[in-house]
């Protein structure tokens, strides 16, 4: 069951609903926001991914970091 | 026969004491509003127009032919084909989201002319029914002709029977502030927040981009319809001066709330049609220099004057007038599709025109749309690449004004979630949450547009979800005006596949 996310990439106007894996890497998710952004916001390849107000390991998977249905999670420059 | 000044005070001012009932039930709280008062506490409720039935209809009759004359005289199809595309537009926008919620305003005012509590205020809220019905028609009459010319203005009937993502939130709004609301609420919040509040950025603003950009007939129908406003607004204040003496604090509370969701609407009908659905030269102001000097001080003077304070989040709509509806436009551009009408691309004399007015945070919007500009540039302008520069993720949505995630900066978005009973909810803002928290019982059941998506209640592929659930065609469905044809885009990419 892939996990609905508020996923939101700096640079960016509004919010969008990313699904995710719960084996899905940090560094996978915040790709998959940045993809469902690329239109309105240019590829970067340093990020941090924040959750709960702290930086996240981007090694961990969602299940790890935590992550649960409609949570907010942003994407931001690193 | 009785002269007029004889017999209208008695009409006007009929109210009697009752037998076999008591006055609880004639007026129950749930439907009347709170606070409950016994009539003795309304006895001296008045209003300075005083009009009797006979004088108003003769009025209105006048009104209605001097609009039909002007339909006459420029409201022909030709006439509309002149129009700029931007603001053409705006029309259809306006189309669409005006002639229902003015019917919405019909019921609200049969609700006061049933529960409103004094004779005169009942007497004064059935002119106002009346007049909300007149302002259903007219734009229904003068707008829908123009689907044999542009089927998107099929929209004007149409909007408010779909779950279009904006008609959700606008039928969210009006739902609350007119159809399913009390008559004290329905008046502190429509007459006095709306119509005094706000009730100029649509008749003085839009009135005047409407000359600007030519357009005679909405310039006179807008007119038109505030020469009413002007007069069933004023049902707002006796009625507001009342329960101030009673309980300020739910006053202050309903000011604060209304002003909040007013501002989240109209910034996005009227910003968009002043900053971006306005051709550049047409333009008299920005949206944010027009706010500032009809709105903002205006309203802070009205609360003054009632013994009220600005609302708690005051610094908060004084930082969104910089960016909140330019956030908008950009999502609203990028998922086009989603609406009935079209969009352009800001290109760089309105970019220069934008960073001019709005420089606090016009780097960050530059941004996005350089980035916009940069895939038209790569796949090349055509109708059939519109979907290639259009968004494909699901938008997100705000659970207390239903309208997109788009609030704060492209820094830094204000979204925020919240557990409450079991269920999470997302806001786009912390006033939205705010009021959330203040009536859960009211707003908690209401689910937006992602929830009914992921509840299978709506599609969640985009094209279904445009189509069976938004009620769009390929055919009406939001498209860039140009097909991103701009002379300054310059030419497409080589790199380009
Ligand atoms: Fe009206
Ligand atoms: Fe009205
Ligand atoms: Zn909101």
């Amino acid at each position: 069951m892939p996990i609905p996310l508020y996923g939101f990439l700096q640079g960016d106007t509004i919010g969008l609903l990313i699904l995710a894996e719960e084996n899905d890497t940090l560094q996978t998710l915040a790709r998959k926001l940045q993809d469902a952004a690329s239109l309105r916001v240019a590829g970067r390849k340093q990020v941090r991914v924040v959750y709960n107000h702290k930086t996240m390991d981007t090694a961990i998977t969602v299940a790890q970091a935590g992550l649960q249905a409609l949570d907010r999670f942003d994407v931001i420059a690193g | 026969m009785l002269s007029r000044d004889d017999w209208l005070p008695l009409a006007r001012k009929l109210d009697w004491d009752y037998s076999y009932v008591r006055e609880e039930e004639v007026f129950p709280e749930v439907i009347s509003g709170r606070p409950w008062l016994p009539h003795s506490e309304w006895k001296d409720w008045e209003e300075s127009f005083k009009t009797s039935y006979r004088e108003y209809v003769d009025n209105q009759y006048e009104k209605d032919m001097a609009v039909y004359a002007v339909r006459d005289a420029v409201g022909r199809i030709e006439d509309v084909q002149k129009l700029a595309t931007p603001w053409m537009n705006s029309l259809k926008v306006h189309a669409a989201a005006l002639p229902l919620a003015e019917f919405t305003g019909v019921i609200g005012n049969l609700r006061g002319a049933r529960f409103g509590r004094d004779s005169a205020w009942r007497t004064m809220a059935t002119f106002g029914a009346l007049d909300e019905y007149r302002h259903t028609q007219i734009p229904l009459l003068l707008f829908h002709h123009l689907v044999r010319f542009d089927s998107q203005f099929d929209w004007t009937h149409k909007f408010y029977h779909t779950n279009n993502w904006f008609a959700v939130a606008a039928r969210h709004f009006f739902d609350e502030l007119t159809v399913g609301q009390n008559a004290i609420e329905f008046h502190i919040a429509t007459n006095f927040v709306l119509e005094t509040g706000f009730t100029n950025l649509q008749f003085v603003g839009l009135a005047s981009l409407a000359r600007e950009s030519n357009d005679h007939m909405f310039e006179r129908m807008v007119t038109s319809i505030q020469t009413d406003e002007a007069r069933h607004a004023q049902i707002g204040h006796p009625v507001l001066e009342t329960v101030m003496k009673h309980d300020p604090e739910y006053v202050q509370y309903l000011v604060d709330k209304w002003f909040w969701r007013n501002w989240r609407i109209f910034s996005i009908l009227t910003g968009l049609s002043i900053d971006y659905l306005t051709a550049l030269d047409q333009r008299p102001y920005s949206f944010k220099e027009f706010m500032e000097e009809w709105i903002i001080d205006q309203f802070l003077r009205t609360l003054d004057e009632f013994g009220l304070k600005k609302p708690w989040y005051w610094d908060l709509v004084i930082d969104e007038l910089d960016i909140y509806h330019h956030m908008i436009y950009a999502s609203a551009y990028s998922y086009r599709a989603t609406l009935w009408f079209n969009f352009v691309i800001p290109g760089p004399a309105e970019r220069k025109w934008l960073r001019q007015k709005y420089p606090k945070y016009w780097d960050d919007m530059d941004a996005v749309w350089e980035q916009i500009s940069e895939r038209w540039r790569t796949v090349g302008p055509g109708p059939e690449n519109e979907l290639a520069v259009h968004g494909t993720a699901m938008p997100t949505f705000c659970d207390l004004c239903q309208l997109p995630l788009s609030a704060g900066t492209p820094r830094h978005n204000t979204a925020r979630v919240l557990a409450h009973d079991g269920r999470k909810y997302i806001f786009c803002s912390e006033p939205c949450e705010w009021i959330f928290r203040r009536e859960p019982e009211r707003y908690a059941n209401h689910q937006d547009v992602v929830k009914r998506v992921l509840s299978g209640e709506a599609p969640a592929e985009l094209p279904k979800l445009l189509t069976e659930y938004f009620r769009l065609t390929p055919e009406t469905w939001g498209k860039d005006a140009h097909h991103g044809s701009y002379a300054w885009l310059g030419p497409r990419k080589k790199s380009a596949a």
